[in-house]
């Protein structure tokens, strides 16, 4: 497995040292985000993020599905994600490399175990026919921080998603044509956000917020918080790396609460932007 | 307020072997194990240390081996002994891989042929290497080196060989550089290799001893140990009769039945007295040798738990 | 079955008898195993780890050595008799794989790797019960063994789990409190107090995350008493054995006469 050259001495030397005076190179704040682009597609559910150049592109589909005997009452979400070479030099396919096991594990914790979706609302006949709902993430670019651009583009769509109406009549099953009956939103819990901020070997460096590449690569260690807008904490995953006092893990959650209210605050208005203009094509 | 489920303290058995641990509820008690270990300590003389304990302060003291200073304090990196040569300090670890140094005798095995050098697993950190500058080839010692040899280095040594060599250099990532550039180093042969943890074998004099059973020994500073047929003194070649053959030879010599035992019996008291962390001498095993051969006991029962524990209580009480 | 049983009765104790902040038992084996240059064994409570730790050593790899420092590789492995239903995971299993990368992750900054360039270190991790707390042993058994093969660490590594019910904290989950109940594992470097590792993944609001977090971080502290405590011990049974050696080698003066014999070949 050949591994991808690490970026030059003077490369490096300058962004440690812009680092130290709190300046990055593309002229953030540390703790700025770059401001996230949602563009939907003509399909519901169908989600392009891009932060920055990293872009990831998000699509839910939903299909009937008989439901596992262990939870007959529950729908089944599946997340599928890959990293193709397409999105960076650095991937390759066949094994799965460090970064794909990463951020398939941490959309799976983010997206699904932290319950998001009512699995319980997907159910349309005890035992006999669920929704199943697949999530297929696929990262178009990667120019740093990919995990928190797929988990964002996974949430967004699985919010913008709406199934078709059922109707259950003894046996039988009508599903309506979204044409026919305007469909209908999943049952969501919360919408957690995910944030990655990176640390480097100087400990005296403040940490930054959604690293680019370099930055990435350059750090020595990296902290990603899933949260809410609501202050609940779903993931906080801080794999080795330097070691943090636990007031500065304390401080940057904090910092993470502010951020997953600006997002949502701007999430929620894209979502209201693009369904305005979306209702006048179903009837 | 953070306590352990309380239970019987366990006894305390010899070789570590499922040590349990009863924790105190009661957070005084707590202080008075810290005292117990100072106490340890203090009665048995040798400081010991394990990873993460502050040492000594920087300012007074130098860093050496097994430290490092953070915070202008020298503090432990490996668990072992404290040392302490004028101001340096340093931490020997209780056991480690190899930690060679310049004149060692070491016993290695060929791991692989390069150009120009062979690369040998001596139980270090990183293969060692053997340049092909650095052994006496057939043909005497003055003889220069021509393309032909490096074009049959594997007659000399190839894959799978072992031999016995000295530490002559480092390279500078740490890598150990031998040499066979003696009459006493090179390929070895009727006899039989012993592994053991590197920290028994005690630096001695010599390296190379032989029991009055007919049996040599090659105690190699790296762990290795060869026990081989005695060669009689006579039998070597002296610097002008350097014979090709002898020295890169693969064939074994005619050995009889009763050094064949002997060797055997050798290697199994060293296995025995290695499971039992003993520290491995000529004068050490010459005793053991003499207590198996005591105790009629047969070769083979040498690995059996009981007669390893009486062989190493043997050797204890006499001292 | 989860949510029938009580987590926390109205009297304080847990399913299994402890209070709120009692750790399970620990047991710490750091005997040696097979050719391994250090090997631990590790239970907290029902969950055994093993581990195995060889090197530093020759790389198997050449593209993979770094010419600066020694590589860490980890491996894990989960005895499918593990688990209260028998279950083969496979190689490839994405739980094992952030496992081990997590394990790795929080050791890089630990091991003195610098110390040896070009080298391989193996972290072999077993599973052989697993009752929750699975990161937690296998850390700590991870540090114990590193201890035992001599390889230079900054700092002890100490990890510790934590769970909150409704508003309680508690420590050191089993898996029937870790299926029910917010949980998160932390490893402490304990001479500074800095967190290596921290993860959790349930929902939790972040004032309870505050408290249970001060909480493992303390806990932390008690569990590197009883490493230290296991380390000195074996430290102190092998250089005791040394130096009942070392003794007899001064009273007996013969053997020199044997080397000078090996010397005049010379």
């Amino acid at each position: 497995m050949p591994r991808p050259p690490s970026p030059s001495i003077p490369e490096r030397e300058f962004l440690y040292a812009s680092l130290k005076q709190s300046l990055r190179l593309d002229g953030r704040l540390p703790l700025e985000m770059r401001e996230p682009t949602l563009t939907f597609g003509p399909d519901l559910g169908w989600v392009d993020c891009a932060m920055g150049r990293t872009r990831v592109l998000a699509s839910v589909d939903g299909k009937m599905v008989k439901p596992t005997p262990e939870r007959p009452l529950e729908g089944v979400i599946t997340i599928h994600s890959e990293i193709s070479p397409m999105a960076s030099s650095d991937y390759e396919t066949g094994r799965a490399s460090d970064e794909e096991v990463v951020l398939t594990r941490m959309l799976d914790k983010v997206l699904r175990r932290s319950d998001t979706v009512d699995k319980e609302s997907l159910c349309v006949q005890a035992g006999q026919r669920v929704w199943h709902l697949r999530l297929t993430i696929h990262c178009l670019a990667d120019a740093g921080n990919l995990l928190d651009c797929a988990c964002l583009a996974g949430i967004v769509a699985l919010k913008h998603y709406r199934r078709p109406e059922v109707e259950v009549e003894g046996e039988d099953v009508t599903i309506h044509h979204p044409s026919e009956r305007a469909p209908i939103p999943l049952a969501m819990h919360h919408t957690p956000y995910c944030f990655t901020f990176a640390y480097f070997p100087d400990t005296t460096t403040q940490a930054v917020l959604d690293p680019t590449s370099l930055e990435q690569r350059l750090s020595a260690g990296l902290l990603s918080i899933a949260l809410n807008a609501q202050r609940e904490l779903c993931v906080v995953q801080k794999a080795g790396g330097v070691p943090l006092a636990p007031d500065e893990v304390m401080r940057i959650i904090n910092v993470a609460v502010g951020k997953a209210k600006e997002l949502d605050r701007i999430v929620e208005k894209r979502l209201q932007e693009d369904w305005s203009t979306r209702n006048v094509e179903v009837r | 307020m953070i306590t352990f489920a309380s239970f019987a303290a366990p006894p305390d058995d010899l070789y570590g072997h499922g040590h349990r641990v009863a924790h105190p509820i009661d957070p005084a008690d707590d202080r008075d194990m810290d005292i117990d270990f100072d106490d340890e300590e203090f009665v048995s003389g040798s400081k010991l240390t394990v990873p993460g304990e502050t040492l000594t302060s920087s300012h007074a003291f130098m860093r050496g081996h097994g430290t490092y200073v953070d915070n202008e304090q020298v503090i432990a990196s490996v668990a072992g002994t404290v040392e302490r040569v004028n101001k340096l300090i340093s931490v020997r670890a209780a056991r480690s891989r190899y930690n060679p140094e310049v004149g060692d005798l070491v016993v290695g095995r060929i791991a692989e042929v390069q150009p120009k050098r062979w690369k040998v697993d001596a139980g270090g950190r990183q293969d060692a290497v053997l340049m092909l500058s650095s052994v006496n080839l057939p043909g005497g010692v003055q003889r220069r080196k021509l393309e032909s040899d490096e074009l049959q280095m594997r007659t000399f040594f190839e894959e799978g060989d072992l031999l016995v060599a000295e530490v002559q250099a480092f390279f500078a990532d740490g890598a150990m550089s031998l040499h066979t550039r003696s009459l006493k180093y090179g390929k070895l042969r009727n006899g039989q290799l012993v592994i053991v943890p590197p920290a028994l074998i005690r630096r001695l004099k010599s390296h190379f001893t032989s029991l009055p059973c007919g049996v040599d020994l090659i105690l190699g500073l790296n762990g290795y140990i060869w026990v081989s047929k005695h060669v009689k003194d006579s039998d070597r070649e002296g610097e002008d009769g350097f014979d090709a053959e002898a020295v890169y030879s693969n064939r074994n010599d005619d050995i009889d039945c009763a050094t064949r035992t002997a060797i055997a019996r050798v290697t199994n008291i060293i296995r025995a007295l290695a499971a039992h962390w003993q520290p491995l001498t000529d004068a050490v095993l010459l005793e053991a040798y003499e207590w198996a051969v005591e105790q009629d006991c047969d070769v083979k029962d040498l690995l059996l738990d009981d007669v390893a524990a009486a062989l190493v209580a043997s050797l204890g009480g006499q001292h | 079955m989860g949510s029938r049983v009580e987590i926390l009765n109205d009297d304080g104790y847990r399913s299994d008898g402890r209070r709120q902040f009692e750790l399970r038992d620990i047991t710490m084996d750091l005997s040696p195993r097979g050719t391994a240059d250090g090997s631990a064994m590790i239970t907290h409570g029902l969950t055994q780890v093993m581990v195995s730790v060889f090197g530093p050593r020759e790389a198997k790899m050449r593209a993979q050595t770094l010419h600066d420092r020694a590589v860490l590789n980890v491996e894990v492995n989960i005895a499918p008799f593990s688990t209260g239903e028998r279950r083969k995971r496979n190689r490839g299993d994405k739980r094992i794989l952030e496992l081990a990368a997590s394990i790795k992750s929080t050791f890089e900054p630990v091991v003195q790797t610098a110390l040896y360039p070009r080298s391989q270190i193996d972290i072999y991790v077993h599973v052989l019960q697993q009752d929750g707390g699975l990161l937690q042993a296998s850390i700590n058994a991870a540090t114990l063994a590193l201890v035992g093969a001599g390889i230079p660490l900054l700092d002890l590594v100490c990890a510790v789990t934590g769970g909150v019910h409704s508003t309680s904290p508690m420590l050191d989950l089993t898996t029937l409190e870790e299926n029910d109940i917010p949980h998160l594992t932390v490893a402490v470097m304990p001479k500074t107090g800095n967190v290596t590792l921290v993860t959790m993944e349930t929902r939790l609001h972040v004032d309870r995350f505050g408290d249970i977090f001060k909480l493992t971080c303390d806990a932390a502290q008690v569990i590197h008493q009883e490493m230290k405590r296991a380390a000195y011990a074996r430290t102190r049974r092998l250089v005791d054995a040394m130096d009942v050696d070392s003794k007899s080698i001064l009273l007996t003066g013969d053997n020199v006469d044997k080397d000078t014999a090996m010397n005049e070949l010379e």
